[in-house]
């Protein structure tokens, strides 16, 4: 295969190829080898706590220890292993099902990366701030501000940096995969009818983008408490009196909401891949369609719905009334019934199929047995009553592994299945079938005492006597779980020289789009542009597209795609017709010389770099210590730096000729990840807004003022709403003067908003200085600070983010004047007008912070 | 096409209503009858916010699918906000 077009990225043997990629196929193999690494991680830390529950007591760990490893496994398991694991599938395989040659915007999928990467080795270096975090993986509140937390604690607030870090790589990757999947899918490929694992993902990558804002809201407010001093979960602590809450009765509630609020869209998040996984495999083994597939697909949806209204169930013992606790059961036992539909179409597809017995298939058919034991065991819990003993015991630890670890088994299954894709080589069937067995006697050894063993508690090292038994046989259980493992990495390491060749499609009922194309697909994936047009996959020619494009833009035929599922006999057209035509274009392509999409580009990670340096700095800027102060500033300025950089670079990822674009066929590229990446900041300051509002009600809403000096009046606040509705107004205007081509006219406006923007931060610090010092004032004598009390702290940190938002705004208002001066812009508004949409939001945003801040 | 004088328009009406919410307060009517005041202040912030989404954003000539879209995040934080306010009733 010659390397022709390869389009300025090195070879992949060579080791700069995986720092510059922006290739999506890439980046899932990037994806898949970093995920399995924190896997081994999260694994060891479990062998090291299951040697520890050998007997009871914490005589090998020491009981911090043992505290820090049960804490990062769960935090590494959940956030750096299971969902990244499947977003690396999600990356190779989701592009060639729909028909794209990459993700909509490449530099920002490779930035997801990198952020993803350097947020784990922050948690990795957390464990050498003394001690990591300790305090449980749900971070429950007050236990994880800093009051309550040994030593200086600064490897906790790392650990909470390092998630801060992920969740920005989860937004943006969720606006890609949104973005891409509404713009980017083959023509006629209507939405019901994508292959159902990147249906599932479409699913998945909705719920991230809501449920991640919200537990992006929740970890800014912690590591406001652990950084900044605010006191939204902490109780005051005065010296020598043991600390109370009634100065804050919401705090540990406040925790509680925001972060289950995220907690249990998050258990469907880590899910549904693999519930996607289990049908590709389910219908290719069985050579069935996945029985009730429209019924499948309903009950996904009403599930990634419902799963928003359920998360109170996490909080049964807590002091919630029982009103809200009977409608969080009922809402609760229901989203088990489209899940009961699911369990029945993927066993009736496997009866009315001829099944055969592959590696994949026999890890899919364990996720699924293991699957129904976690769903029943998690209907008791979901019930009040049963909670009240349930909780907090080994019932739940042994429900949630026997739910997510079967995600996680799926997706072993769909590293065997994709393996021959990724690799061109076939593993070892035989070893592959091994594992399973080694697999799922190690599971069911390792979780299954625990249901019998349930009297232990949770997080806990000692337990009664009776129950080491069961324990042993978990801790056995356990390593062999673990040995199955090097069984799975030596056979996909070996196969890798030593498998037997493939061709496209190695399984033969396999007929969604990726088995269509050559095995590794080459970097543009197809031969052409896709088209299900006559409703099987076509690839277009470069005539064929100019003539079309130049006609009637977007006129496509009727009747509709069958993507997965189907009969062999549609998989071996559509590879022989591929392979034809890839013949055909190759010789094109040389001919005309067209211009190429880039797939390269270093900044992604350099901006990844830079934001780790600033937050491993900031962990320990509260110590005062130089080397942290220097590493935040030198951070802080290689990330701005490289932005910049990235900025300037010229990237181009052109969008689709032909496509399918329901329901966003007149809103661009741009314009639809700017507004899905507005959706998920709506969802961030509303829980800003919402928590302030709860700590508030919680505390007595009109009682509140008494927090609130005399000093803090309206006045400052009306003068910044008038300064933040003209800017906007002069944005518009910069708008329709670039319409208009008015290069005097743009630079007047874009000014005018800088102008505006600066006075209005001007006139915050002004006020904020007043505030700080407030000379004279009886009630708050040593001012009115950032940790004085609740009010201070909502107001504080609430119109702080709001001003982050704002200068972030103004370095781009200044940028694209730069730009104007040169000439950009005129005739072409799009780029001031998707800034626009992003300064009207930060300005509707103040719009509510005003009333709610400064006037009630 | 551009809609500067509705742009105007809107500014001007964003304006008075900014300073209409500051003026409930100056007249004493949170003294007087504070959830009124607050029902007014409140309503007038949503028109705001849709003023500005509606002409400014110009989510008004956008097809409806974008403002799905935006008012599903919405939706998602005020779900969280009453509830959670309405399990410690």
């Amino acid at each position: 295969m010659s390397h022709d077009h390869e389009h300025g990225l090195p070879p992949k043997s060579s080791v700069s190829r995986w720092f510059l990629t922006t290739n999506h196929k890439d980046i899932g193999v990037l994806y898949l080898i970093t995920a399995l690494f924190f896997l081994v991680f999260g694994g060891v830390l479990a062998l090291l706590f299951r040697l520890e529950l050998i007997s009871s007591g914490a005589d090998l760990l020491g009981s911090m220890g043992y505290n820090q490893a049960v804490s990062t496994h769960g935090l590494l398991m959940v956030f750096w292993f299971i969902s990244p694991f499947a977003f690396g599938f999600a990356n190779y395989v989701v592009p060639l099902q729909i028909g794209a040659d990459d993700l909509a915007f490449p530099r920002l999928n490779a930035l997801s990366y990198w952020l993803y990467l350097f947020s784990g080795i922050l948690m990795g270096v957390s464990f050498f701030q003394g001690t990591t975090f300790a305090g449980g993986w749900t971070m429950y509140a007050p236990l994880n501000t800093p009051a309550y937390i040994p030593g200086e604690g600064l490897g906790a607030t790392s650990v909470v940096l390092a998630l801060i870090m992920f969740t920005a790589a989860v937004t943006l990757g969720s606006v890609n995969f949104l973005t891409t999947m509404y713009r980017m899918r083959a023509e006629n490929l209507r939405m019901r009818d994508i292959p159902i694992f990147s249906l599932s993902i479409n699913l998945t990558v909705w719920m991230m983008l809501f449920a991640f804002a919200a537990l992006l809201a929740a970890l800014m407010i912690l590591a406001s408490d652990h950084i900044l001093g605010t006191t939204y979960f902490q109780y005051s602590i005065d010296g020598t009196t043991m600390p109370t809450d009634a100065d804050n009765p919401g705090a540990s509630l406040l925790w509680a909401h925001l972060f289950w609020f995220f907690g249990h869209p998050e258990v469907y998040i880590v899910f549904f891949p693999a519930l996607g996984v289990m049908a590709e495999c389910f219908q290719t083994f069985t050579g069935r369609r996945l029985v009730g597939r429209k019924w499948f697909i309903i009950s996904m949806v009403l599930v990634a719905l419902q799963s928003f209204v359920v998360w109170m169930h996490h909080m049964f013992l807590t002091g919630i009334n029982l009103p809200i606790k009977t409608i969080f059961m009922a809402t609760t036992i229901g989203i088990s019934l489209p899940f009961d539909l699911m369990v029945f179409s993927l066993i009736y597809t496997m009866a009315k199929g001829r099944v055969r017995f592959t590696t994949p298939f026999l890890f899919s058919l364990g996720a699924l047995i293991l699957f129904i034991i976690g769903g029943i065991t998690g209907v008791f819990l979901g019930a009040i009553v049963l909670d009240y003993q349930f909780r907090g015991t080994y019932w739940v630890v042994a429900h949630f592994h026997y739910v997510m670890v079967a995600g996680a088994t799926a997706l072993f299954g769909g590293l065997y299945y994709w393996y021959p894709k990724i690799t061109g080589k076939m593993y070892n069937e035989t070893l592959g079938k091994i594992q399973f067995g080694v697999y799922f006697l190690g599971f069911n050894l390792l979780y299954f005492p625990m249901f019998i063993a349930w009297e232990t508690p949770r997080r806990v090292f000692v337990y009664p006597d009776g129950l080491q038994i069961w324990h042993s046989m978990a801790t056995v259980g356990g390593f062999i779980l673990g040995a199955s493992f090097l069984l799975m990495f030596y056979n996909l390491f070996v196969s890798l020289w030593r498998g037997e060749d493939v061709g496209p499609n190695p399984w033969e009922y396999a007929t969604s789009a990726e088995w269509a194309v050559s095995s590794p697909p080459s970097l543009e994936n197809f031969p052409g542009v896709p088209s299900y047009a006559t409703g099987k996959l076509e690839f277009l020619d470069e005539e064929t597209v100019a003539e079309r494009t130049e006609s009637i833009p977007g006129a496509a035929a009727h009747g509709h795609a069958a993507t997965d599922g189907g009969t062999a006999t549609d998989g071996g057209a559509v590879t022989a017709r591929a392979a034809a035509t890839a013949t055909a274009m190759e010789s094109t392509h040389e001919v005309s010389g067209e211009e190429h999409a880039s797939h390269a580009s270093f900044w992604p990670f350099l901006v990844s770099l830079g934001g780790f340096i600033a937050f491993l700095g900031l962990s320990g800027v509260r110590t005062g210590s130089v080397f942290y102060l220097t590493m935040a500033a030198v951070g802080g300025v290689a990330t701005l730096g490289s932005l910049v950089g990235m900025t300037r670079e010229p990237f181009h990822a052109p969008e689709m000729a032909i496509a399918e674009r329901w329901p966003f066929e007149r809103v661009e590229k741009m314009k639809l990840g700017m507004w899905t990446f507005l959706a998920s900041d709506i969802v961030l300051f509303g829980a800003f807004i919402g928590s302030y509002a709860f700590i508030r009600f919680s505390y007595g809403w009109e009682a509140w003022h008494e927090l609130i000096p005399a000093a803090h009046v309206t006045f400052p606040g009306l003068v910044n709403t008038y300064l933040l509705l003209a800017s906007s107004f002069a944005v518009v205007l910069a708008m329709v003067a670039a319409e208009r081509e008015s290069k005097w006219g743009v630079l007047a406006s874009l000014g005018a908003t800088f102008a505006l923007g600066i006075g209005f931060l001007i006139n915050k610090g002004i006020e904020w200085i007043h505030l700080f010092n407030l000379h004279g004032s009886a009630a708050f004598p040593e001012g009115w600070g950032i940790t004085t009390n609740l009010a201070s702290s909502t107001f504080y940190l609430t119109t702080g983010l709001h001003a982050a938002h704002v200068i972030i705004g103004l370095v781009i208002v200044a940028y694209m004047a730069v730009r104007t001066w040169g000439g950009a812009y005129m005739g072409n508004e799009k780029p001031i007008e998707y800034f626009g949409l992003y300064w009207h939001l930060v300005d509707i945003v103040w719009l509510f912070l005003f009333p709610l801040f400064y006037i009630l | 096409m551009s809609h500067t004088k509705l742009y105007t328009i809107v500014f001007g009406v964003l304006f008075v209503f900014a300073t209409v919410q500051a003026l409930v307060e100056t007249v004493g009517l949170l003294e007087s009858n504070y959830w009124l005041a607050f029902g007014i202040i409140m309503v007038l912030s949503v028109i705001k916010a849709l003023l500005v989404a509606g002409y400014y954003q110009h989510l008004r000539w956008e097809p409806r699918s974008v403002s799905y879209l935006a008012g599903g995040g919405l939706l998602v934080a005020l779900a969280l906000t009453a509830a959670a306010a309405y399990s410690i009733v």
